[in-house]
Order: structure tokens, then C-alpha cells, then sequence
């Protein structure tokens, strides 16, 4: 068995005396110069990777109806119903874990990931696409906010832990 | 004598002006708001984030204090089953009052004979130790005894706020009060004696008009005192009392609404007033000013203390009880023995 790695304890009273005036330093040299690295998320959005899985669009005319996004939902969240004698999938978002699971088995890519993952909903009506909703592109809000959002990306700073800066595309 | 004069002399009237405006309960509770925001966002800085911020975004979220304060004071106060309901109220009060009580006997500054709005008091204050008035809500001769007791007694009510609430978490933190208090209240009487062996005097007002900060004077006597004043207002890293992630709030945790905002500062007014006095004892008083500026002078050097002291939730973890009493014991009180051999030493060669 490894030898567990334990601190040695210091006797010596001055030494410890030390150590918490040191500690107590290191906290007022942080409180001076905060070193923050906060998302301030509303007004800044992290820009994800392309891939990245978002809300799932539904191309009506292309779907067969074969049931087996039904099939391999592990959530439950999409669920067939008839409509004119034929069989469409509809969402419910307060289900789904967006694991994609649903667009890699559709045999005719009638399902599709979008680049979309800040949606709001008001109710809780309002998580359930049928079909013909489903089949819509997203719309995309009029922003809250008055000023543009931000996208920005993570780096990895070796004196601050992470930083955001501003992304190109 | 106008009216307004006569207002403005019952205004300024020491017994009344320090106990309840400045520094007393009015300055105290701003103080006390503006104290846990600056925790929250000192804490904040140092684990590298905000704070709270978006109450009101150019004050860096001062405001949300303010409307925690207003959330806690209207919510329920409910009273548990089983509690004599008369002392359960009174209990918290009891222990906001006797952290305020040492603020009255500890002196804010000096009336000087002419020149000052304040010298009209100069006789009704008249402190023959430095041959001049005193700017103090109540004046004795000896009034660092009347300050340690009077603050002393707050454990106390702690013990009684525990006790009334008839909770098993409020007895530990009760219990855990108890075995601190033991520590704390010997290391503070010992750093205060030193620093009385020393100036020879139980008179806060002589300390100071000496000239000597009690901090160059006696640096152990100051180390002591301030850990004793941490210790015994539950401060970082000795928040053992009431600390909320093992015994819920400890002796307040059956406290709801505006009855848990008291409990909740009460300690911080205990540190406050601690301060008040560490800034008297150590850090030089109101010296060289007399008068109101004095008191401001004074009040702000008070104010720095509280912060640290309250600045330290960002540096420490928590100490368990058993760490504490022997840090205390093992290490702080052979300091505070070594600081009376100092101040005996000190007292005799330099201080007269």
C-alpha cells in the first residue's frame, strides 16, 4: 500500500505564528487584486464547440414514420402520434436529456441537432412540440437584454485559472 | 436659550447622542448592513467571484442587503411547540442589548475645556484622571472593569437563547458556547490586564491620552485581545458556536423572521463594540483630535478592526472545538502571561 503523503506538524509557535500572518497576507493580496473568473452569463454566452448537441428540428415531409426515436428515447420524451393515419414523433422538452440518441437512429435524418441551447419557456405547456410545431424552424427570442450579447470562450491561464475572451466567429 | 438650542443640547448630549446615533445603536445598524455586504464581497473576492452584484449594479450590490434585511423582517415568526413563548422572545433581545451595553461606558473622545460643540458637557463629564471631559454615555472611573464585564456577560444570553428554544442543535452550539467562553473571556481579562499593569490605570481614557498606542506598547497584549474578540463573537475560524454546516445555527436555529435577524446581529454588534474598545486600548483612541472629530477618528479605526476581523471568513476554515480550546490554551495563553510580564516590564521602564 502507498505511504499516504501527510503534511508534518509544526511545533514551533513562532513558525505557526508565521504561517497565519502569510495566509492572512495571501487573502488581502487577493481581496486588492481580485482575480475573478466568472461567466457574467446574460450578458456574456460561452460560444460552444460546432456539434455541440442543442434542440432537435423535425423535417415532416421526410420522416416514415418507423417509431424508432420512440424506440431509443431513454427519457420518454418523444412520443409518436397519428395524424392523418400516419405516425409522427412529438417532444416534450421537459423530458429530454439531449442525448441525441433519436438523430443518430433515424433511418432518413428526418431528425436534425441545431446549434440552439438557450431557449425560455413561460409554462410548462409549452416544453411539448407536437409534430406540426416540431417540424418549424426555431424562432429565436427578441433578446432581453438592450445591449448585444457577448460570446466568448474559455482559456486556460496559468495565473488566473480561466479567462473569457472575446470569440472571432 | 432658544428651542433649538435646547434641542440641539439633549441632542448632543453624551448619554443620549453616543448610546443611540454615533457610535451607538442607529450608526451601529447601518453599520451592521454595510458589514455583511462587505463579508459577502470580500469573501467573493478571494474565492475568485461577484458577490452580490445585481441588486444594484453601481453600489456592487449594496442594496441587496437592504432587501434581505426587509425579507427577514416580514416573514413568519413562528414559535415551536413547547417554549415559554415570553422568553423566547425576549431572549434575543436580551442578547442584542447586552452586546450594544458596552458601548455606553466606553469612551468615544474628549471634550476639550472651550472650542468644541461639545464643551457645554465639560463639568457633567469630568474625568480628573486626564484633567478633562470625557465624550462617554456613562462615566466611572473604571471603566475597562465596567466594559469587560458588561461584555462578558453576553455568553450569557447565548446560553439562555439556547436553553429557551428547547432544540438538541441549540444545546450543542449552547454547549460548545459554554466550553469557548472559558477561553475566550481569560484571554481577553489577561491582554486587558496587561495593558492596566502597564498605563497603571482602569481608566480607558488615561491609555490613551498617554500617547502611547497600546499596540507599540504591547504587540502580544493586542494579538491576544484580538483573538480573544474573534473567539468570543464566533468570528472565522472560531465560528464553532454557530457553525451551519454541523449543528444547523447553532443557539439560533429555532429562530425565524425578525428574531433570527437579531440573534444573527447580535454578534456582529458584539464585535462591534469589542472594536470599539480594542480601537481605544490599542490603536491610539481619538488621539491627537478631541471633540466630535475625535469620535469619528475613533468610530473609523473601529470600523477597520470589524472589518478584519470579519475579513477573516475568507481566510480560515473552521477550527472543531477541540482545536480551538487547545490552540487557545496551549498557545494564546502563554502569550497572554508573557504579555503582563511585558507589561510589567514596559510599565516600570517607559510608561509613568
Amino acid at each position: 500500500m502507498d505511504k499516504v503523503k501527510e503534511y508534518k506538524k509544526e511545533k514551533n509557535p513562532f513558525r505557526l505564528f508565521g504561517y497565519h500572518l502569510a495566509a492572512v497576507g495571501e487573502g488581502i493580496k487577493h481581496f486588492i487584486r481580485p482575480k475573478r473568473m466568472t461567466l457574467m452569463y446574460p450578458e456574456e454566452v460561452q460560444a460552444l464547440p460546432t456539434g455541440y448537441r442543442g434542440f432537435i428540428r423535425f423535417y415532416k415531409d421526410l420522416c416514415t414514420g418507423c417509431t424508432m426515436c420512440a424506440m431509443i428515447c431513454p427519457a420518454d420524451a418523444m412520443k409518436m402520434v397519428t395524424q392523418e393515419g400516419k405516425k409522427y414523433p412529438r417532444i416534450n422538452y421537459g423530458r429530454c436529456i439531449f442525448c441525441g440518441f433519436c438523430v443518430d437512429i433515424c433511418p432518413v435524418d428526418a431528425l436534425k441537432e441545431t446549434p440552439i441551447h438557450d431557449v425560455a419557456f413561460t409554462s410548462r405547456e409549452q416544453f411539448r412540440f407536437p409534430p406540426d410545431l416540431f417540424n418549424e424552424e426555431f424562432q429565436e427570442e427578441p433578446p432581453l437584454l438592450s445591449k448585444p450579447v457577448k460570446r466568448v470562450k474559455p482559456i486556460i491561464d496559468e495565473d488566473r485559472g480561466v479567462i473569457y475572451v472575446p470569440d472571432e466567429q | 436659550m432658544s428651542i433649538l438650542s435646547l434641542i440641539l443640547f439633549y441632542l448632543l448630549y453624551p448619554s443620549f447622542f453616543i448610546t443611540v446615533i454615533f457610535p451607538g445603536a442607529i450608526f451601529a445598524l447601518i453599520l451592521l448592513l454595510l458589514m455583511i455586504w462587505f463579508e459577502r464581497k470580500a469573501a467573493a473576492f478571494v474565492q475568485m467571484r461577484y458577490g452580490p452584484l445585481y441588486a444594484s449594479k453601481r453600489l456592487g450590490g449594496a442594496l441587496q442587503l437592504i432587501a434581505d434585511a426587509i425579507k427577514y423582517a416580514i416573514s413568519e415568526i413562528i414559535i415551536p411547540n413547547g417554549v415559554n413563548p415570553t422568553l423566547y422572545a425576549l431572549a434575543p433581545m436580551l442578547l442584542i442589548t447586552f452586546a450594544f451595553i458596552p458601548i455606553a461606558v466606553i469612551p468615544v473622545s474628549r471634550i476639550p475645556i472651550s472650542g468644541s460643540i461639545l464643551s457645554k458637557y465639560f463639568l457633567a463629564f469630568y474625568d480628573p484622571d486626564i484633567k478633562s471631559g470625557l465624550y462617554v454615555g456613562y462615566f466611572v472611573p473604571f471603566n475597562l472593569l465596567l466594559a469587560l464585564g458588561l461584555a462578558s456577560s453576553y455568553s450569557v444570553f447565548v446560553l439562555l437563547t439556547a436553553w429557551v428554544t428547547n432544540n438538541r442543535f441549540a444545546l450543542i452550539g449552547a454547549v460548545r458556547e459554554a466550553f469557548l467562553s472559558v477561553s475566550y473571556d481569560v484571554l481577553i481579562v489577561m491582554s486587558a490586564l496587561a495593558l492596566a499593569l502597564e498605563y497603571h490605570t482602569l481608566d480607558i481614557a488615561k491609555i490613551v491620552q498617554s500617547g502611547i498606542p497600546g499596540f507599540i506598547a504591547n504587540p502580544i497584549a493586542g494579538v491576544v485581545f484580538f483573538i480573544g474578540v474573534i473567539m468570543g463573537t464566533s468570528r472565522f475560524p472560531f465560528e464553532i458556536v454557530e457553525a451551519d454546516t454541523e449543528v444547523v445555527m447553532g443557539p439560533y436555529t429555532e429562530y425565524t423572521g425578525l428574531l433570527y435577524v437579531i440573534t444573527m446581529g447580535a454578534s456582529y454588534i458584539g464585535t462591534y463594540s469589542f472594536a470599539l474598545l480594542y480601537s481605544d486600548l490599542f490603536l491610539g483612541g481619538w488621539a491627537p483630535f478631541s471633540g466630535l472629530p475625535g469620535a469619528v477618528w475613533m468610530t473609523f479605526k473601529a470600523v477597520l478592526v470589524l472589518a478584519f476581523s470579519v475579513f477573516l471568513r475568507s481566510v480560515y476554515g473552521r477550527y472543531r472545538i477541540d482545536q480551538a480550546i487547545r490552540g487557545s490554551w496551549k498557545y494564546v495563553l502563554p502569550a497572554a502571561l508573557a504579555s503582563i510580564i511585558l507589561g510589567l516590564v514596559v510599565g516600570w521602564l517607559w510608561i509613568r
